[in-house]
């Protein structure tokens, strides 16, 4: 493996490393595999300029930037632990691979690569899955582990990279059977920067199997914006959730029923608390 | 030093310095016992790359042995095992350079990401409440 | 006199005669309370070389030459070796041994479980060696998994015979009932997870064997390897000073030993062996879990008339059958129970001792469903438990050496008092409310254990013996006996412990035992090299010279006291007791549980160090609440593979977990147990928190939890149960 620095947006082919927190684990137990790792903190924006947060921002800028929108804010704070906030930025947030036990684990599942193609199973449908998901877990069951991402999309923002600007909800797709991808990025793309739009006000609510440093069960963003409310979930669905129908559409697997009830009380609640405030 | 590229910071410390105050208790970022300050920020020097960090510089329990913070911990019992310690230490650091009057809020949410299997959290918030003493 | 007697040694709950020489303990107890050192509180003496990094533990030894190990471990549940190849290992750089099925006893073919070892490679580092391991050749062929606990009774498959304990007749107490309350009752397995995970660094010199290991049992290692390795005791040196955790799971020798000693026979180099933080999670052992199916009967005025509970132990592939009856046989009167307990074995990894194995379990069961026998009865749940008080051990009979559990009680009152209060903060959406339990275990300790006691012209002093600090403080505990009993300052005391070869005979590190096994031993000790000092100032005419004084003449002289622990008390029943009480809130909406407060009170004899005492308690109860709330070791139901090895899936209790802790101790001596009077304090306070906890959610909501750990699934399911019962109407009353 080699290491190099970027001097420009063009990587050539390597892996583009920031924080590390999610690929160096990710190269360690083999899962992803890089000649070539760049190192691109040198390029990649990190400032935060009003409406306007560099890729390069790591979480624990903005759980404490006043300029950030409160669901933004409060997602980055209840993301991870310190540690990882310290280094973890927002592009690399955004491009975390499922936490699917399963697939964390290698086994040869629809997500992975195997000798002869993808796998042709998702264990978790028939297996361990109470931390899966309960919406369009048809072929993968997995569930999008981004507070943050969930933000961005309730609050609407956009995406600049290197090639394209996209709404943040475009930059995820659901992986399907000719398709195994969950994001839209195309080789060599970087994520640069992310666009807010104004809004009025804006909530993050998370559950977690603990009180801290645990990835969503179920994380409700809500943004409300001249009298119209958007809200995303974390943790429920293979991408971020943008909530359009409603939770009784769910199709929970057998044991992450109670991922629905959850879901419905913290909606109900960062929907009211913004219509109150 | 001629680590590998894909050598981690924890294991050029440990293994090629032979500075085996950082601890490693599980080598993929999710328990905080590597902690290390680099440029003064705690990082887990476990899934820290050691050819990314350039010339920052980078501070372990070795170089705060004899902050007060390490008497605190020791006069409030803030340590069973001890193991999970000098991870804690170095967090707590960086928190009081910070914030030198810490409220119970703000310790619990900067100590958040040091796991501390024998559960000597209460005594650590107490050491870190009482650093100064 | 020196006099060899035979005795009973209680380990964990499991009792073994063991033949013991004893000399006679002449030693009075202190008098009850505080004295100079003992009974205040100390900090520890070794805190500073932990705190700044520099003790160096077995995960930080580095010997020249030193070869680094990786274990290729069985990926299925069940699975046979079919073919394995070394040779392509063999030929990689930096390797230089590989040994596979066949070569060393703990590398198998047939795979038992995930996680058994199968072979292993060492070299130059430790990434050569994963890379060679990755080079084996191995075909593994699948075989059917059992893993479901009640289908592997129901087949046969278990570990030893049903335990079936039974005094009085069970039918004839339930027809004595006017009141029978039923339940079944689950809990998940736990992984102990210590910060620093099992490994060894051997290395042969000559024919002697040294084994430097993260272990609770030096002794014990030294035992199992030398007998092993057909090699005379001696010939093997066993040294652990510093270790990272170990709450029941570093009892003995491990796989990882063995391996790393084979290798280093075979390579003559020192050898390393570690497990990583995911072989720990498969391979070093948890608490298994258990299902238990629980009967209480009792008058209307809250006398119990029977209890009848039938458990299963799912405990793996192998280990043995934790006490998880023990509570329910031994916590209150009753005339009438019987208990049967199975150990299923299943394709899923080993049990191990954790931290009051079995009663852990039992107690969240037990103590449950007495709250919902007080409800039913409408009786108050704390005068219920005063009610049915065991004055005798209520399994056997015997006399207690000593009880205080009615003290516990008594001094919980004003924190039980506090749930009026707390229950008025609820609102539409958290609930709030307040639990009890009791508390019941072992923690006596036993002999044998030696220590010895060298004072030098400097008027100092140190102790001397084999045992282990595990973190649980002994080393200071011991340091502050001797200081003491010599009436010395604690700072003119050091403690020499962690090596077989460097000091007596000591104590396991398990079961509670340390402080009441080795503190006798050091007292004794101490009180030996006093009694000399003493009669040299009797010949030198001057008997009420100062120590300093005495031993100033001494030059390179030393006065070497020894020490031996005695029996305990014959026929008596020494235990542990202890109450706590908790303060949760629920939000009946999202299942999330706050646990705000949790107040103990034990029994545990006298109390050596208050301060590290409290540090004991803190740590048993968030533990505790990791078991009770978050902590849950999954594998897939189909091939019952494990899913949770890394430490973000298997989440342990943050700091942002704990909740206000308020502790208090007895600290009464217990007149019957040797010269010092104390129990452990180790396990005791892990063992009520479930219960309490799952008490007080009851208090708060109505609701029924039943399963452990109480995920947010496992409230919802509960709350919607009380809420269904709730609009069925309640069942009629009594
Ligand atoms: C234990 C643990 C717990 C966590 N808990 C949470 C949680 O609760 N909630 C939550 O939302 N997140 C959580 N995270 C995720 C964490 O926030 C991310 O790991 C972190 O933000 C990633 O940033 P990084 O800079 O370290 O990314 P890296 O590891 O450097 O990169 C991650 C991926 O993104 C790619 N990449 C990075 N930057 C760019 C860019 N600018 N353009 C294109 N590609 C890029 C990399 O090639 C790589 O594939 C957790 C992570 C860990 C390890
Ligand atoms: S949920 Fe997705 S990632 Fe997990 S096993 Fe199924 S297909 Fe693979
Ligand atoms: S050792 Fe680095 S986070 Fe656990
Ligand atoms: S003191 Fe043992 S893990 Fe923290």
């Amino acid at each position: 493996m080699e290491l190099r620095r970027a001097s420009s947006l063009e990587l050539d082919g390597g892996t583009p490393l920031h924080g590390g927190t999610e690929l160096v684990p990710l190269l360690r137990s083999g899962i992803v595999q890089a000649e070539t790792l760049v190192d691109i903190r040198g390029v990649v924006p990190r400032g935060i300029d009003g409406s306007t947060i560099g890729a390069g921002a790591t979480l624990a800028e903005l759980e404490c930037d006043p300029q950030i929108p409160d669901a933004l804010r409060e997602a980055c704070r209840l993301a991870a632990s310190p540690q990882l906030r310290n280094v973890g930025s927002l592009g690399g947030n955004l491009l975390q691979s499922t936490r699917c036990w399963y697939w964390r684990l290698k086994w040869p599942c629809r997500l992975h690569r195997t000798s002869d193609g993808f796998g042709e199973e998702c264990f978790a449908q028939e297996g361990e899955h109470r931390e899966h998901a309960i919406f369009e877990n048809g072929f993968c069951a997995s569930a999008h582990p981004s507070d943050v991402a969930a933000a961005l999309v309730a609050l609407g923002a956009t995406l600049r990279t290197n090639r394209r600007e996209l709404p943040v909800a475009d930059l995820y797709r659901l992986p399907s059977e000719d398709d195994r991808r969950t994001t839209t990025l195309e080789p060599g793309e970087l994520l640069l920067s992310v666009e807010l739009p104004q809004t009025d006000r804006s909530v993050y609510l998370k559950a977690m199997d603990r009180k801290s440093w645990g990835f969503p069960l179920v994380g409700v963003a809500a943004a409300r914006t001249e009298g119209e409310t958007r809200v995303a979930l974390a943790g429920v669905a293979p991408i971020p959730w943008l909530l359009e129908g409603s939770l009784d559409d769910a199709t929970p697997l057998p044991r992450n029923a109670y991922k629905v009830d959850v879901a419905r009380a913290l909606v109900k609640r960062a929907v009211s608390s913004l219509e109150a405030s | 030093m001629h680590s590998e590229v894909g050598t981690t910071l924890a294991e050029a410390l440990r293994d090629e310095l032979s500075l085996t105050g950082t601890k490693v208790a599980c080598a993929e970022g999710h328990c905080g016992a590597c902690t290390v300050l680099i440029d003064g920020v705690p990082t887990l020097s476990c899934i820290t790359l050691v050819h990314t960090v350039g010339d920052a510089k980078v501070t372990t329990i070795e170089g705060l042995r004899d902050h007060p913070m390490v008497h605190a911990f020791v006069r409030e019992d803030a340590l069973q095992c001890g193991f999970c310690t000098p991870g804690q230490i170095v967090s707590a650091v960086a928190l009081v350079d910070a914030t030198p009057k810490p409220s119970t809020e703000e310790i619990r949410h900067a100590m958040a990401g040091n796991l501390c299997r024998c559960g000597a959290y209460p005594k650590i918030e107490e050491a870190i409440r009482t650093w100064q003493d | 006199m020196a006099r060899l007697i035979r005795t009973e040694k209680e380990v964990e709950g499991r009792y073994e005669e063991v033949w013991l020489v004893v000399e006679e303990d002449a030693l009075e107890q202190w008098p009850a309370g505080p004295r100079e050192i003992v009974g205040r509180p100390a900090t520890r003496i070794d805190g500073l070389e932990r705190a700044r990094g520099e003790a160096v533990y077995t995960a930080d030894l580095k010997l020249p030459g030193m070869l680094h190990t990786a274990v290729l471990r069985s990926p299925y549940a069940h699975a046979r070796v079919a073919r394995i190849d070394l040779a392509p290992a063999l030929a990689l750089p930096g390797v230089h041994a590989a040994i596979g099925p066949g070569e060393l006893d703990v590398l198998v073919e047939e795979c038992g479980f995930q996680g058994v070892a199968v072979a292993a490679v060492c070299a130059d580092t430790y990434a050569q060696a994963r890379a060679a391991l990755a080079a084996i050749e191995v075909d593994f062929e699948q075989l059917e998994v059992l893993i479901d606990p009640d289908e592997a009774v129901a087949r046969g498959e278990l570990i030893g015979e049903p335990r079936v304990r039974e005094r009085g007749d069970l039918e004839r107490g339930l027809a004595e009932a006017d009141v029978v309350v039923t339940g079944e009752y689950r809990t998940q397995v736990v992984l102990h997870n210590s910060m620093e995970t099992h490994q060894a660094v051997v290395q042969w010199l000559g024919d002697s064997l040294e084994v430097y290991i993260s272990t609770q049992y030096i002794w014990g290692v030294r035992d199992e390897v030398s007998s092993s390795l057909g090699l005379p005791p001696d010939k093997v040196r066993v040294v652990c000073h510093y270790m990272g955790g170990g709450f029941g799971s570093k009892n003995e020798a491990g796989d990882f030993t063995f391996i790393a000693i084979e290798l280093a026979k075979r390579t003559h180099r020192p050898v390393r062996c570690a497990l990583t933080r995911r072989e720990e999670n498969l391979a070093s052992g948890n608490r298994n879990a258990t299902i238990q199916r629980l009967t209480i009967g009792a008058r209307a005025d809250g006398t119990l008339t029977a209890l009848g509970g039938d458990y299963v132990n799912a405990t793996g592939w192998g280990g043995w059958s934790s006490p998880v009856e023990g509570p329910m046989q031994m916590l209150y009167a009753c005339e009438n129970v019987k208990t049967t307990t199975w150990a299923a074995k299943i394709n899923q990894p080993p049990m191990k001792a954790f931290r009051a194995p079995g009663f852990v379990e039992g107690t969240f069961g037990l103590e449950s469903l007495l709250d919902v026998l007080a409800a039913k009865l409408d009786i108050d749940p704390l005068e219920l438990r005063r009610h049915n008080y065991a004055t005798n051990d209520a399994a056997d009979g015997r006399p207690y050496s000593s009880k205080n559990l009615l003290e516990c009680y008594r001094r919980a009152e004003p924190h039980w008092e506090r749930r009026h209060e707390v229950r008025a903060r609820s609102t539409e959406t958290v609930k709030r409310g307040v639990g009890m339990a009791s508390q019941i275990w072992y923690g006596g300790g036993g002999p044998p254990s030696y220590a010895w006691v060298r004072v030098g012209a400097d008027g100092r002093a140190t102790v001397v013996t084999a045992m282990q600090d595990i973190g649980t403080g002994t080393r200071t505990a011991m340091a502050q006996i001797a200081a003491e009993e010599l009436g010395i300052p604690l700072a003119h005391v050091t403690v020499s412990l962690g090596d077989s070869a460097r000091g007596p005979f000591a104590s396991i590190s398990a079961g509670s035992s340390t402080t009441p096994s080795m503190g006798p031993a050091v007292r004794a000790a101490a009180a030996d090299a006093r009694r000399q000092i003493e009669e040299i100032a009797e010949q030198r005419g001057t008997p009420d010279a100062p120590l300093g004084e005495i031993v100033g003449l001494l030059e390179d002289a030393q006065i070497l006291g020894k020490g031996g622990r005695g029996p305990n008390p014959t026929g008596m029943q020494v235990l542990t007791f202890g109450v706590q009480v908790a303060e949760v809130a629920v939000d009946v909406e999202t299942g999330e549980i706050w646990v705000d407060r949790i107040a103990a009170v034990h029994d545990v004899g006298r109390v050596i160090n208050p301060l590290g005492a409290s540090s004991q308690i803190e740590g048993g109860i968030i533990q505790g609440i990791g078991h009770t709330l978050s902590e849950h070791r999954l594998h897939d139901p189909r091939t019952g593979q494990i899913l949770t090895t890394s430490l973000d899936a298997y989440k342990l209790p943050t700091f942002a977990d704990v909740p206000e802790i308020v502790s208090e101790l007895i600290d009464e001596p217990d007149m019957q147990l040797t010269n010092l009077g104390s129990k452990g304090l180790g396990e005791p306070p892990i063992v009520p928190v479930a219960a309490a906890i799952s008490n007080a959610i009851r208090d708060a909501t109505g609701a029924e939890v039943h399963e452990l750990p109480i995920s947010r699934e496992e409230m919802l399911r509960a709350l919607r149960a009380a809420a269904l019962k709730e609009k069925v109407g309640a069942p009629a009353g009594i």
